[in-house]
């Protein structure tokens, strides 16, 4: 039975464009999914995905739960008769496919393409300095807290961060849930398959999978991402309790005292709190795996181009963000205790501006993979198209 | 005016192509030497049990053209014997060729004597190491010239001597040692052919490390009469007869990681040995793995009856995957059968034949000469030295029948050489 197609050209070019240049190499011997660990043996990926990209059939890419499925091990890459790559080209196809669930779509596009690099990191720039000249806080060597200290709460109070942060992040939520919503009925409508049994089983599953790291183990050229993953992965935890806790301290603190009663004396207030206190000891092991991590994954990745690919753009922005995030966010404090205002300053301004590009943006960048690949992982769950182990 | 130049002709390598090109060119009326490394003429063509397409023996072929050079005087041959150093130019090269000791001459009469004393034994190269000879050897059962040899690697010499005190015809010198023999020559053909691409490097296959994985040269050894198996095919691991065999094809080759080349003859010679088989095992079943099937011109006759066999399944999918089962030696190879979408796990079989490709001998060994070779090492058709030609697999990967239309065309180059000024 003969199908007609329609090839979209300019699809090809993005997949081309977006890290996936060795596509068209590809000549189907299907070494790849053989060589995969982490593919079903009914329709295993990543051949057929190699056709699909190569004929820009995009409509069988998109709503494909396999594109996440894949971990990009690389394997396949390494044992490619072509050097066609079928990791760099699924990792493009994943970029294309955030991009095109993203809402608003235009900035779907622009964390993908250097070009919007700089407006991007030009609107947190341009708020948080409005913000601050509108405070009047531009003469930083002035800024103190009541003790004579450099104190970032003096700089800029709690308020004023929270006031971007809060709606930023519920926008990010907001984002992806419609995002995630609309590949997921995608793929229900594309495989013709409706998920059976309980999805919950599948979420507790697939959580379970993700945090033991377990598929990361069946990779064979690239196994030494799994303790970098893990690195990142946990130390985000770690740092989003910390942020958590930062937060009881000081509206638990200004709550307790609106209200007119003595704040609870482990309510510690406004930041900065001391070494010994326990969110510091969290905030900062998290910070010191986030650094070792991201180096991690940084030396991985340059150690593996030959076998595994060099990876694109959008991969290197958001270990390049990652890593600034971390390094700022060091220095901020080391520059503070060190007492040299303006620098610290500076550098804490600078780590605003780079963690509002992960929130505002993490719908749109790689940061998106960890809603959509476990979303594929209990969509093929409860299909029951999932690896055997 | 010049002085008169040399009217002879070099040729290195005594496989099918050297030998056809230093026959043809003698037979023209030219001085030819031909030179070989192996104690033996013939290079891979002797190893083969039979052609494709017509199925038949190689022996018919080279017997007419080892006749030819026997009757021709003009024809001078040297086996176990190497280039050592060339200089000069065309019409005028002065080359240096070394002739590593046999320690047997030519009062040999093939009597078998010596073996029946020798106490020592050699792997077999000639069958890939898949039987065992005595020190002191018949190179093959059609070795021409007709002469036994001594592997030094593994005789123990003046220690032993057995053989010496056996030989009625004082045709065994332990004390011979490597000369230099000093040629004069005005052309010189290449004619180095190929070995086997080594599967060893291909780490997913299993080739040396599962004993019933083996290569298509070593399945043409275990088909022949003359071979370890005396022509029945069994398997290496236990001796027994598969009835389940599985080709793969582009085993290394087409592949960036090993020889990025097709070497246009090993789909076809898959289905010759799918014949093999099923002569000998009217049941057994036969898998053919590919990318795809290459059967150029009137080589897709083969094809087509093949794909009349039912015993005969073609799947389109690379094999990737090969997995033994220790206690049975069974093997498991995997592909994705890229027409069905399934990725197959479970086909046992209880041999493996991987159809590798062929690599020439200058991938690793370079002429001493400024010769010029492409990125796999085959030598350029214009050599860039004048008065130096190539032929057969040193040019390409071809068939015997393609390889001495290139051995005739050196035939008539190393002449147009020597006779243009």
């Amino acid at each position: 039975m003969a199908e007609q197609i329609s090839p979209d050209l300019g699809f090809v070019k993005d997949v081309i464009a977006g890290g996936g240049e060795s596509l068209k190499k590809c000549f189907q011997c299907a070494t790849c999914s053989v060589v995969c660990n982490l593919t079903p043996d009914d329709k295993p990926f990543p051949r057929k995905e190699m056709i699909y990209a190569q004929w820009g059939l995009k409509d069988k890419l998109f709503p494909n739960p396999d594109i996440w499925l894949c971990h990009q091990c690389s394997d396949c890459t390494a044992y490619c008769p072509r050097g066609a790559k079928p990791g760099e080209v699924l990792n493009a196809v994943r970029k294309l496919s955030i991009e095109n669930y993203s809402v608003p779509r235009f900035l779907g596009k622009a964390v993908g393409s250097p070009g919007s690099l700089v407006p991007l990191l030009a609107i947190p720039t341009v708020i948080f300095f409005i913000i601050l000249a509108s405070l009047g806080h531009l003469n930083l060597d002035a800024i103190r807290n009541e003790a004579g200290k450099i104190a970032y709460s003096s700089l800029l109070k709690s308020y004023y961060i929270d006031g971007v942060f809060v709606p930023i992040f519920l926008f990010a939520v907001v984002s992806l849930a419609i995002g995630v919503s609309r590949y997921w009925k995608d793929m229900i409508r594309a495989t013709g398959i409706k998920p059976k049994g309980s999805i919950l089983d599948a979420i507790t599953s697939t959580i379970g999978e993700i945090l033991a790291h377990k598929r990361f183990e069946k990779c064979n050229v690239t196994i030494d991402r799994k303790l970098a993953h893990m690195l990142v992965f946990f130390s985000f935890i770690g740092l989003a309790i910390t942020t958590a806790w930062a937060v009881t301290y000081l509206y638990g603190y200004e709550i307790m005292h609106a209200m007119g009663k003595t704040p609870y004396p482990w309510l510690l207030g406004p930041s900065p709190y001391p070494l010994t206190d326990p969110v510091k000891w969290l905030g900062n092991i998290s910070a010191l795996a986030l650094l070792i991590g991201i180096t991690l994954v940084i030396s991985n990745r340059k150690k593996n181009t030959e076998k595994a690919g060099k990876g694109g753009y959008y991969d290197w922005l958001f270990i390049y963000i990652v890593f600034a995030i971390m390094a700022t966010g060091i220095l901020a404090e080391l520059v503070r205790l060190a007492d040299i205002a303006i620098l610290a300053y500076v550098i804490y301004f600078a780590h605003l501006v780079v963690v509002f590009f992960l929130f505002a943006y993490a719908p749109f960048s790689k940061m998106a993979h960890m809603v959509y690949r476990a979303t594929a992982m209990v969509f093929a769950k409860a299909t029951e198209r999932d690896v055997q182990s | 005016m010049t002085a008169e130049k040399t009217k002879s002709i070099l040729v290195v390598g005594g496989g099918i192509s050297g030998i056809t090109t230093a026959v043809e060119a003698a037979e023209v009326g030219y001085e030819v030497t031909l030179i070989e490394k192996n104690p033996y003429l013939g290079g891979r063509v002797t190893q083969l049990n039979k052609y494709f397409p017509k199925l038949c023996p190689p022996n018919c072929g080279l017997e007419i053209n080892f006749r030819r050079i026997k009757n021709n005087p003009r024809v001078k041959i040297y086996t176990v014997a190497e280039i050592e150093k060339i200089s000069g130019s065309e019409g005028d090269f002065d080359v240096t060729v070394k002739l590593n000791p046999r320690y047997v001459n030519e009062n040999c009469t093939a009597c078998n004597a010596c073996v029946e004393v020798c106490p020592v034994e050699r792997p077999n190269d000639f069958n890939f190491g898949m039987d065992k000879t005595k020190a002191i050897y018949l190179p093959q059962d059609f070795a021409f010239p007709l002469r036994y040899v001594i592997d030094d690697k593994y005789c123990k010499k003046a220690e032993c001597a057995k053989c010496v005190d056996a030989c009625t015809y004082k045709a065994i010198d332990l004390n011979m040692k490597a000369q230099s023999l000093p040629l004069k020559v005005g052309s010189i053909a290449w004619a180095t052919g190929w070995n086997p691409y080594d599967a060893s490097k291909i780490d997913n296959l299993g080739f040396g490390k599962y004993q019933n994985v083996i290569i298509n040269m070593m399945m043409e050894r275990l088909a022949s009469q003359n071979g370890p198996t005396k022509g029945k095919i069994l398997r290496p691991s236990d001796g027994k007869e598969p009835s389940r065999i599985a080709f793969v094809q582009c085993a290394g080759s087409r592949d960036e990681n090993h020889l990025p080349y097709c070497s246009s003859v090993c789909c076809l010679a898959s289905m010759k040995q799918a014949t093999y088989i099923r002569e000998q095992y009217p049941d057994a079943e036969v898998l053919i793995f590919y990318i795809d099937i290459r059967t150029p011109a009137r080589a897709e006759r083969v094809y087509l009856r093949a794909q009349k066999d039912e015993k005969i399944k073609f799947i389109k999918g690379k094999v990737a995957k090969i997995e033994e089962d220790p206690s049975t030696k069974d093997l498991t190879v995997t592909a994705e059968d890229a027409l069905t979408l399934q990725k197959i796990i479970h086909e046992k079989v209880n041999l493996v034949v991987l159809a590798t490709g062929m690599a020439p001998n200058t991938k690793e060994w370079k002429a001493p000469a400024e010769i010029s070779y492409d990125t796999d090492g085959f030598i350029l058709s214009n050599t860039g030295v004048a008065g130096m030609y190539a032929a057969g697999c040193s040019l390409k990967p071809i068939d015997v029948y393609s390889s001495v239309q290139t051995a005739t065309a050196a035939a008539l180059k190393t002449i147009q050489s020597l006779v243009r000024r």
